[in-house]
């Protein structure tokens, strides 16, 4: 892996050094020319993440989860890949990607505002938020239970500096019915999230997403890894999932295209 | 029927009623912030933190509509518990701008960030970003090499006073509602939003409408009234469209209100 | 300074290959890569601006004259809007060009390689849209 990896890189560079116009150039994304220029924009800030960033379509993510027996039963069930037919992904629908996952799948921006007490985390896509409360208050501790708060979607979060610049995020109240990431894995309503931002410099943000989840995994682990670079003239995209949009791609394209038939699982 | 009930219940946010109990529900949130007083003076330029407000906005009564408004009007049905409603509510469908200040209000706050004014609603915790370093709307949206329409539109702001942030948008992608009676809008369309914060607790809004395309003349769409937070708290409220569809299939078809209606 | 060019090349390149998700986007196995059909004189009668995929639906004569109505899917919108799409690029009523990998079921339905507009402008698919067509 790691030798054809490196020889992809020289074969393509060599390509690219020798004709430069001989092979078709796929246009970068702005993420990847700003990762490519490695601008640092000067020193980060102190405790300020403020304004919009840019990532890639997915972060890095941990290849083998550790999973429980239970894990495995659930894992087994979320039926991936929203292009098949067979998929239960709840993504075909556009149902709110939810808590993890927005920090998992389609991580094209990100950025944070600011509010009494709190700091306010948005996504690109789907043009959600979460809210980080900052004024001490803890994490629920009796969700679901008579009198306390339900589980949802995006969850309860509390957040602090760890320094002057690392943001800590923990988040707790997660309905067990959002994917932790798109290939389905799963996670209980015990799940308990933590995001590390960290502002290397002005222009660059390193983030760490730790799960907690002793039901379906065996032990913590760092699910992701992502970096997000800022966006220089601060413009966002507007990225909505339509749901009967997504309904009518399902109808015309992905059961008629059967791809599980062509794959042969089925 | 009590099915129905419950999950209309469920739709609105409101406690279900059992069949021979006296409704005794419980007053939301809002209602029982109405009666606070004005808790102080309202801060200068400064409406960040959470808000409640009440199920819908109160709905302006909309001037004639052109030739083409009626035929777009005529084309949208409204009343998404009905099997016959072509409201994109019905599966959950991005409200966009204007709806998301017009349906279901009963969260609004207000976010900072450099040079720009967050407006998050809590139905569907959508985030809407505000201009305020004084640029114009964007000209040419949705037409050949301008940019492209957005279900939240583009907006800018300024301060009126002290007390009033106003807020234009316009680039509305012309799918989204004016409003859940059905009235439609052009990607022309300029909304004004008025947000006036009247005392510490209490913030009204007015929605102005220009849309030549649609409408004969301009018009207040909507007005509304929102009453801070005591504590702040969020609530989360989302509209999932794989329930959205379950709830057509098990109750909106076989519940077939048109029919019972008498309107087919 | 040839030394320092491949070198800014080969970090270039590899940022890239990091960046790249580890699950693949879509596999579009559904498809017959291995050639495009070309199908002329098609008249666009939807065009969808969407996530997850763009589609656009159009009709096209077969050598009998009958119509056939196709299906093709391409990228996001935050894909396509690099290569030049926006959501005005099509409208229904349009004739294009279609380079299509069509379904291996024989349906009336694909992955679109590009498409070439009326005044030649050709817009190219996000995945399949750099691979050569005969």
């Amino acid at each position: 892996m790691r030798n054809s990896f490196i020889g992809s890189i020289v074969a393509v560079a060599a390509l690219l050094a020798c004709s430069p116009d001989a092979v078709a150039q796929r246009p970068l994304t702005l993420y990847q020319k700003l990762l490519a220029a490695g601008n640092t924009g000067g020193p980060a800030p102190k405790r300020d993440l403020t304004g919009f960033w840019t990532g890639p379509l997915t972060p890095k993510m941990e290849e083998k989860p550790p999973l429980t027996p239970l894990g495995q039963q659930r894992f087994k069930a979320n039926v991936p890949d929203p292009f098949s037919e067979q998929s239960n992904d709840p993504w075909a629908t556009c149902d709110p990607l939810g808590f993890p996952r927005s920090s998992t799948n389609e991580t094209r921006g990100v950025a944070f505002a600011q509010m009494p007490g709190r700091l306010v985390i948005l996504n690109q896509y789907q043009r959600t938020f979460r809210t980080a409360w900052m004024d001490g208050r803890e994490l629920p501790k009796n969700i679901g239970a008579k009198g306390g708060p339900n589980a949802n979607w995006y969850g309860y979060s509390v957040a602090r500096w760890d320094g002057d610049y690392t943001l800590v995020v923990n988040t707790v109240g997660l309905d067990e019915r959002s994917w932790m990431d798109r290939r389905g894995y799963p996670h209980s309503e015990d799940l308990r999230v933590e995001e590390r931002y960290t502002r290397v410099d002005h222009d660059t943000l390193d983030l760490t997403l730790t799960v907690e989840d002793p039901k379906m995994y065996t032990k913590p682990f760092v699910l992701a890894t992502n970096r997000y670079k800022w966006i220089p003239d601060q413009e966002d995209e507007e990225q909505v999932c339509v749901p009967s949009e997504a309904i009518e791609y399902r109808k015309l394209i992905v059961i008629p295209a059967d791809q599980d038939k062509a794959k042969g699982k089925k | 029927m009590v099915v129905l009930a419950a999950t209309l219940a469920w739709a609105q946010g409101t406690t279900p009623v059992r069949p021979g109990q006296v409704e005794q529900r419980s007053p939301s949130l809002y209602e029982r912030l109405l009666s606070t007083g004005p808790g102080g003076p309202a801060p200068r330029r400064d409406l960040s933190g959470s808000w409640a407000g009440p199920l819908s906005a109160k709905e302006g009564e909309a001037p004639p509509l052109t030739p083409l408004g009626q035929a777009r009007f005529k084309l949208n049905v409204p009343d998404p518990f009905s099997a016959h409603s072509n409201d994109p509510w019905g599966t959950c469908d991005p409200f966009g701008f204007p709806r998301s200040a017009t349906s279901e209000s009963r969260r609004i706050a207000f976010g900072q960030m450099p040079g720009r004014v967050l407006i998050l609603t809590g139905y569907q915790k959508i985030w809407r970003e505000v201009w305020m370093d004084g640029r114009e709307l964007p000209k040419n949206v949705g037409a050949k090499g301008g940019p492209d329409p957005a279900w939240y539109g583009y907006s800018v702001g300024h301060w009126d006073g002290d007390y009033t942030l106003v807020v234009e948008t316009t680039g509305s992608d012309d799918r989204s509602w004016v409003d859940r009676r059905g009235y439609p809008h052009s990607v022309d369309m300029r909304a004004v939003e008025r947000y006036t914060r009247v005392d510490h607790n209490t913030l009204e809004m007015t929605l102005t409408i220009d849309d030549p395309k649609i409408y004969t003349k301009p018009f207040v769409a909507a007005t509304n009234r929102f009453k801070w937070i005591p504590n702040q708290e969020d609530e989360e409220q989302m509209c999932v469209p794989s329930e959205a569809i379950e709830y057509m299939k098990v109750i909106g078809i076989p519940a077939n209100q048109d029919q019972v209606t008498g309107k087919k | 300074m040839m030394r320092k060019h491949v070198i800014s090349l080969v970090l270039l390149v590899g940022f890239m290959i990091l960046s790249a998700p580890l699950f693949a986007h879509h596999g579009n196995v559904a498809y017959d890569t291995s050639k495009a059909v070309v199908l002329k004189g098609a008249t666009v009668t939807k065009f969808v601006w969407a996530n997850p995929h763009t589609f656009i639906m159009f009709d096209v004569k077969d050598e009998k004259g009958n119509v056939q109505h196709w299906s093709g899917e391409a990228g996001s919108p935050s894909a396509l809007r690099l290569l030049g799409w926006s959501q005005s690029s099509l409208q229904a009523g349009d004739t294009i060009t279609v380079y299509i990998y069509a379904s291996k079921t024989g349906n009336p339905v694909g992955r679109l390689n590009r498409i070439v507009l009326a005044d030649g402008t050709e817009l190219k698919d996000s995945a399949l849209g750099y691979r050569e067509v005969e």
